[in-house]
C-alpha cells in the first residue's frame, strides 16, 4: 500500500515536470501562431497567446501579397520544391552510393579519403561562398532558370553528414548478409539494392527529412544564386518585406511562416514513424 | 485518447522543429543605414562637378538592350522602383529593365560575392561603405563623372558628390542624405505640462524634472541607446569645441574634453532627462520601437535617423503627438552633428551598356522616376528629383521636414570610420563597452574617456 501511494507520488512528480518543460519548450510555438492575430502594438505588448482584437488581415495579407505580379506565395511554393525535391532524391542517391563504397570496399587511400571527406564537415559554408559562386559562375549556371547550383552538386554526395551517418548505419549491417547474396549470384549493385537500401532505410528517410527541411529553410543558397524576382523560393518571399527602416507588420510574417511550415509538417507526419525507427535504430545499433 | 495527445505533442514538436524556416532570423536585420565599415582612403575634395566626359555619349533608343538593376528594402520600395521601371520602360520602349530585389538581411553578402565575380547587377543600389570596402581602387564602380552628360550631376550639391568620391573617382550618386534629430511624443510632454518642443539643453533638464515629478519614475522625455549616446556625445563636442570628431585620421579630441562630453551624457541620466542603460536593458529590448515604454509613451522622445520615423510613428499606441524637434545647439562655437550618404546608386564596371544605365539613373533620381520613387529611400538628395517628388506629393511630409532641419543644421563632416563594427557593434563594440559600462559604473569618466580615445585611435591607425 505504502510503496504503491509512494510510486504515485513519484510518478506525479515525474509527470509534473515533463509536462512543464513541455509547456516551456512548446510556448513559443503556440505564442506565434497567436501572434498572426496580434496587431504590431499587442505583438511587442506582453506575452500571453489570446488577443483582445484578433485580426485576419495577416493572413489575408500574407495569400494575397504579390509584388506587381511577380511572385506569390504559390509561385514560392513551386519554385521551392522544384529545387527541393530532385535535391532530396540525389542527396539520397549520391550518398548512399558514396557510404556504400566506404563501408564495403576496401581501396587504396581509402582511409585518408574518408578522413578528407570527415574534414569537409567541419567547413562552414561561408568560407566556400565565393569561390562556389565563381565557379559556378565560369559554367554560366548563375541565375539558372532550373537552379542548377543548388542541386547539381547533390548527385555528387557533398552531404558530408549524410554520408558520415549513413557508413555509421551500414557497418552495423552484418557481412554475412552480403556474403550469402554473393554465393546466391548478386553482384555488388545488386546488393547494394536488394539487401542493404531496404535494411537501411529508415536511416534514408531520415536523410530525406533532414535534407528536406534543410533545403525549404536555406536563405543564403537561393539568395545568392537565384536573381529573378519570379524564380524566388518560399525563403527569400518569406523576408521580402522585412525592412528594418520601414517597418512591417509582423503578423504577415508570422502568417507567412506558419503557412510556409505546413508542407514540410505534412511530410514529417508521412515520414513519422520511419523517420523514429531512423533515429533510434541508429542509437541502438550506433 | 493516449494516441491523440502524444500525436499532438508530436506535432507540435515537429512544427518547432521546422519552424526555423521563416521566424528566426528576422528580427537582427541591420538598419539600411548600417555599419560603415569602410577600408580604404578617405574621400579626396575634389570638386565632383568639374571633370567632363571624355567623350560625348548618346543614349541609344533604338536597339534592344537588357539593363539589370538591384535594390533592398521592403514592400513599399519595392513596389515604387517596379513602378519607377515600368515609367522608365514606357520612355525607352527598346530597354528592358529586369530588377533583383530583396531585404536588407543577407543582401550585402549577395552583392559582394557577385561583385567579386563581377556579376553585380548593372546599375546598384549601394551602401555608402561598400564604395570603401569592395572598390577601394575603383575597381568595381564606373566613374559617372564620365557621363556628366547623361547624368545631370549639377543636381547634387558638392558635399554629397565629394562623399562618393572614392580612389578619385565618382563612384555612385547619393539618393540621399540623412542624420540624426530628435522626435517627440507631444502627448506625453503635454501631460507633464510642456506645450513646446525642447529647443535647448536647458529644456530638456527641465523637461526631465516635470516628467519625475508629475508623471513618475517611470517617465523619461528622452530614450537613447548606446550608439545614441557616443552620436549625441559626438554632436554636444563638435557644438562646444568646434572640431570636427575625427579629421586627417586623427581624432581632435583630447582625454579632458571627452570626460566633459561623458559628465555631459551623465547630467542627462542624472535629471532624469534619459533612463540608465541598466533601466533600459532591464526593460528587455532589442530596439526602442519594440519597447512597451515607447508604444505607452512613457519613453517620450528619441534621437533617431532623419529617414526612420515611420516605424517610430506606427508602433506608438496614439500617435496623434509624434512630432520632429528641433536639433539643439549644445555650445557656441559650431552648430555641430554630420549627415552621411544613407546610400547610393552606381553602375558596376561589367556593365556592358553604361550609357543607357547612366540614362536610368538619371531618369530614377533627377527625371520623371524621382517623382515615382518620392521619399521611398529618404529624400532625395538631388535638387530636381526632391522638386519632382514634392510636385508629386510623394514625399512623406514628416521625413522631409526632418531632413530639411537636419541637413540645415549640421556643419561637421563624418569619418567613414565613424561606424565602423568594431567601435558600434551592440554586442562588443567600443562604444557600447564605453557607454554601457559608464552607465554602470563600472568605468568612472576617466577610464572611459582613455577606453573610447584608445578605441577610435585603434581602429583609425589599422585603416591609415
Amino acid at each position: 500500500m505504502k510503496l504503491s501511494t509512494a510510486h504515485k507520488i513519484g510518478r506525479f512528480f515525474q509527470y509534473f515536470v515533463l509536462i512543464l518543460v513541455g509547456v516551456i519548450m512548446i510556448y513559443p510555438l503556440v505564442w506565434m501562431v497567436g501572434a498572426t492575430f496580434k496587431s504590431n502594438a499587442e505583438i511587442f505588448a506582453g506575452i500571453g497567446f489570446l488577443t483582445a482584437n484578433p485580426t485576419l488581415q495577416g493572413y489575408i495579407d500574407a495569400v494575397t501579397q504579390n509584388y506587381g505580379g511577380d511572385i506569390s506565395i504559390w509561385r514560392a511554393f513551386i519554385n521551392t520544391y522544384s529545387f527541393v525535391i530532385p535535391k532530396v532524391i540525389f542527396t539520397v542517391i549520391s550518398s548512399v552510393i558514396a557510404a556504400y563504397g566506404f563501408s564495403r570496399f576496401k581501396f587504396k587511400g581509402r582511409d585518408m579519403l574518408f578522413g578528407i571527406m570527415i574534414s569537409t564537415l567541419f567547413l562552414p559554408q561561408v568560407v566556400l561562398n565565393v569561390p562556389q559562386y565563381l565557379m559556378y559562375n565560369s559554367f554560366g549556371w548563375i541565375n539558372s532558370p532550373f537552379y542548377l547550383p543548388l542541386w547539381v552538386p547533390t548527385l555528387f554526395a557533398t552531404e558530408t553528414y549524410f554520408v558520415y551517418q549513413l557508413v555509421q548505419f551500414m557497418r552495423s549491417i552484418p557481412h554475412d548478409l552480403d556474403e550469402a547474396a554473393a554465393i546466391d549470384g548478386c553482384g555488388p549493385v545488386k546488393i547494394l539494392y536488394k539487401i542493404i537500401a531496404p535494411m537501411l532505410s529508415p536511416s534514408l528517410v531520415a536523410c530525406g527529412l533532414f535534407q528536406f527541411m534543410w533545403s525549404c529553410n536555406d536563405y543564403m543558397g537561393p539568395l545568392l544564386y537565384v536573381q529573378t524576382p519570379s524564380k524566388y523560393p518560399m525563403s527569400i518571399f518569406v523576408k521580402l518585406s522585412m525592412d528594418a527602416d520601414s517597418g512591417f507588420n509582423w503578423n504577415r510574417i508570422l502568417a507567412l511562416s506558419l503557412i510556409s511550415i505546413i508542407p514540410q509538417l505534412v511530410v514529417f507526419f508521412c515520414a513519422q514513424d520511419a523517420f523514429i525507427d531512423g533515429i533510434s535504430a541508429g542509437a541502438v545499433k550506433g | 485518447m493516449k494516441k491523440a495527445i502524444s500525436l499532438g505533442v508530436a506535432a507540435a514538436m515537429a512544427a518547432t522543429l521546422l519552424a526555423g524556416c521563416g521566424t528566426a532570423a528576422s528580427s537582427a536585420a541591420p538598419s539600411s543605414e548600417a555599419a560603415s565599415t569602410a577600408d580604404s582612403t578617405t574621400a579626396e575634395s575634389t570638386a565632383a562637378s568639374e571633370a567632363a566626359p571624355s567623350e560625348a555619349h548618346e543614349i541609344n533608343t533604338t536597339d534592344p538592350i537588357e539593363l539589370t538593376i538591384s535594390w533592398w528594402g521592403g514592400d513599399s520600395r519595392h513596389e515604387a522602383y517596379q513602378k519607377a521601371l515600368e515609367a522608365f520602360h514606357e520612355k525607352y520602349p527598346n530597354i528592358t529593365v529586369s530588377p533583383t530585389y530583396g531585404a536588407w538581411s543577407g543582401w550585402e553578402e549577395k552583392q559582394s560575392t557577385a561583385l567579386a565575380a563581377d556579376q553585380g547587377s548593372d546599375v546598384m543600389q549601394v551602401n555608402w561603405n561598400w564604395l570603401y570596402q569592395y572598390s577601394p581602387t575603383g575597381e568595381k564602380f564606373v566613374d559617372l563623372r564620365e557621363y556628366s552628360d547623361v547624368i545631370d550631376l549639377s543636381q547634387w550639391s558638392d558635399t554629397a558628390k565629394n562623399a562618393c568620391i572614392v580612389a578619385d573617382s565618382l563612384q555612385a550618386v547619393p539618393i540621399s542624405m540623412t542624420g540624426r534629430i530628435f522626435y517627440w511624443n507631444m502627448n506625453t510632454f503635454k501631460q507633464a505640462g510642456i506645450e513646446a518642443v525642447p529647443t535647448s539643453y536647458d529644456d530638456l533638464i527641465a523637461a526631465g524634472k516635470a516628467f519625475q515629478e508629475k508623471l513618475g519614475d517611470d517617465y523619461y522625455p528622452l530614450a537613447i541607446g548606446q550608439y545614441d549616446r557616443m552620436i549625441l556625445m559626438t554632436f554636444y563636442l563638435e557644438s562646444k569645441y568646434g572640431k570636427a570628431w575625427v579629421e586627417n585620421n586623427e581624432c581632435q579630441y583630447t582625454e579632458e574634453e571627452v570626460v566633459d562630453g561623458l559628465n555631459f551624457i551623465k547630467s542627462l541620466e542624472d535629471n532624469h532627462v534619459i533612463p540608465t542603460r541598466p533601466t533600459m536593458i532591464a526593460a528587455g529590448f532589442d530596439s526602442i520601437d519594440k519597447s512597451q515604454e515607447w508604444i505607452d509613451g512613457k519613453y517620450a522622445g528619441i534621437f533617431e535617423w532623419d529617414s526612420a520615423p515611420s516605424k517610430y510613428q506606427s508602433a506608438l499606441a496614439d500617435n496623434s503627438g509624434f512630432t520632429v524637434g528641433e536639433e539643439i545647439k549644445f555650445g557656441d562655437k559650431a552648430n555641430g552633428g554630420f549627415s552621411k550618404v544613407s546610400m547610393g546608386m552606381a553602375i558596376t564596371k561589367s556593365c556592358q551598356h553604361p550609357v543607357e544605365a547612366a540614362a536610368l539613373i538619371d531618369f530614377l533620381w533627377n527625371g520623371e522616376g524621382a517623382a515615382i520613387m518620392g521619399s521611398e529611400c529618404g529624400i532625395p538628395a538631388s535638387t530636381a528629383g526632391l522638386a519632382a517628388a514634392q510636385a508629386a506629393d510623394a514625399v512623406k511630409p514628416l521625413v522631409l521636414e526632418a531632413n530639411t532641419k537636419v541637413l540645415a543644421f549640421v556643419d561637421m563632416p563624418l569619418d567613414p570610420y565613424y561606424e565602423s563594427s568594431k567601435l558600434k557593434d551592440t554586442t562588443d563594440g567600443v562604444y557600447t563597452d564605453v557607454f554601457d559600462g559608464f552607465s554602470y559604473g563600472d568605468y568612472d569618466a576617466e577610464e572611459a574617456a582613455e577606453i573610447l580615445l584608445d578605441g577610435v585611435s585603434g581602429v583609425l591607425s589599422a585603416n591609415a
